[in-house]
């Protein structure tokens, strides 16, 4: 069982490396795809279990990273992702899981609303520590790095519910469950 | 019959204390880790970096490849525009080396003398994140400071460091929205002259910037050159910055703005630190 959460957290690793070198170049007006953003909230909609302390887990790695390979301070991706992610699994909860061909439509309303929070939760925090460097700007741009990055959400979201969504829940799969 | 109350025995409260003791000890936990903020970067950039590296440059090829795919229909126009191009540097520099020798006698450096002074830390880009910002391979072990302008080999501006790690540091883009340079505009008015008009440059996010501060009696034009100013003292003067791309004339306001398309370029590989700038 703890071999899946090594492989998540590599996972998590090498997706944060890709999205500040290999999609830096695939920006467009400025906005790059969130890969550990994306890649988090999927672990989280698709995770069964959906126990807090799983939620954590995977909310401090993919924040640790978000903020080491950004300015600022380390923490704050952190903070906010625990926060996403609880309250994810709170909405999720509450959405009819019965059938699963509106999950694309479940998952694409929270990327949207996760987002948003996320976005405006570290403007607010960069405004108030007076963090000059890293101010976000509420224009069309942010709408426009919405809109690129759900694009990528989208692609990732058909790959990951197709490869992995059962497998890595699956326990008859002795190899992620030793 | 008496109730007795057990604080501890209501759930509620349980988890109410839980969460409290979990907050604080992760601020706590977060607090003690920021002191190490530099030396956690840099462990974590050391480790990265082959990979990173790796991914930076494929990066740079596979975006080549699409670039190539969907410009090949406008390559012939690109290719004239060139020559036009350079055919109008080719004159302006002409016209500006005619300029520089009758003032050598009386200016104390050239631009190409001040350029000769300078020292330069040679730095490979490794990375880039979402608030315009490059890591570099270079850090305080190499002699990078806060504060040091960051040009490429054709002398363009790029940005100031403002993160110095141990082995890494960042470079704080002039496309930043923190990002705020005085800039002047070359201009060349019927070959007789050059006029200065002076300008700030600010930032505005996706490697875009914008000139602002330009009084409105001035004439600017789209395709002038800007170039640093050295007004401020943070870059050193004379070195390029972009062009203007269109002009934002409201004869209501004392000033006009501009678009400026930056010379800076993500697809660089390497990039030239100014050591022994002094203001």
């Amino acid at each position: 069982m703890w071999i899946k959460y090594i492989f998540i957290t590599v996972l998590f690793y090498l997706l944060a490396i890709l999205q500040n070198s290999f999609f830096a170049h695939f920006n467009l007006f400025g906005a790059t795809p969130n890969l550990v953003f994306i890649f988090f909230l999927l672990i989280v909609f698709f995770e069964k279990q959906r126990l807090n302390y799983i939620i954590i887990f995977y909310a401090s790695i993919a924040g640790l990273l978000l903020d080491i390979f950004s300015s600022g301070h380390i923490g704050v991706s952190m903070v906010l992702l625990i926060m996403i992610g609880l309250l994810i699994k709170k909405i999720h909860s509450l959405l009819s899981e019965k059938n699963e061909k509106y999950s694309f439509i479940y998952f694409f309303t929270l990327f949207l609303f996760s987002f948003i929070i996320y976005k405006l939760s570290l403007g607010i925090y960069f405004y108030f520590s007076n963090d000059q460097n890293n101010l976000i700007n509420f224009d069309w741009k942010i709408v426009f790095d919405m809109i690129y990055n759900l694009f990528f959400a989208s692609i990732i979201f058909g790959v990951y519910k197709k490869f992995f969504a059962g497998r890595l829940d699956n326990r008859q799969l002795s190899l992620f469950n030793k | 019959m008496h109730q007795t109350k057990n604080i501890f025995g209501n759930k509620k409260n349980l988890f109410f204390l839980k969460f409290l003791i979990g907050a604080v000890s992760l601020l706590l936990f977060l607090g003690v880790i920021n002191l190490f903020n530099s030396q956690i970067k840099n462990n974590f950039y050391s480790v990265s970096y082959p990979i990173e590296q790796n991914f930076w440059f494929a990066g740079q090829s596979t975006s080549a490849f699409f670039r190539s795919v969907f410009n090949s229909g406008n390559l012939m126009k690109e290719t004239e525009n060139l020559k036009n191009e350079n055919q109008k540097l080719l004159s302006q520099i002409t016209f500006l080396q005619s300029i520089r020798n009758a003032n050598e006698a009386q200016s104390d450096v050239s631009v190409a003398c001040q350029n000769r002074e300078f020292e330069f830390i040679m730095a490979g880009v490794i990375g880039l994140d979402n608030q315009d910002k490059f890591t570099i391979n270079k850090g305080s072990d190499d002699g990078i400071k806060e504060g040091m302008p960051v040009i490429n080999q054709q002398n363009a501006l790029f940005g100031k460091i403002t993160e110095v790690y141990k082995n890494f540091s960042k470079i704080m883009l002039i496309s930043n929205k923190d990002s705020v340079i005085n800039v002047k505009i070359l201009q060349n008015q019927n070959n007789d002259s050059i006029s200065e008009i002076y300008g700030v440059l600010k930032g505005n996010g996706g490697f875009e910037a914008y000139l602002d501060l330009v009084p409105v009696d001035d004439t600017i034009k789209e395709g002038e050159i800007l170039i640093t100013s050295a007004l401020e003292g943070t870059f050193p003067k004379d070195l390029l910055i972009g062009k203007i791309s269109l002009v934002d004339k409201n004869d209501q306001s004392p000033h006009q703005q501009a678009q400026v398309k930056l010379f800076l370029n993500i697809e660089t590989d390497n990039l030239f630190v100014i050591s022994n700038y002094k203001k």
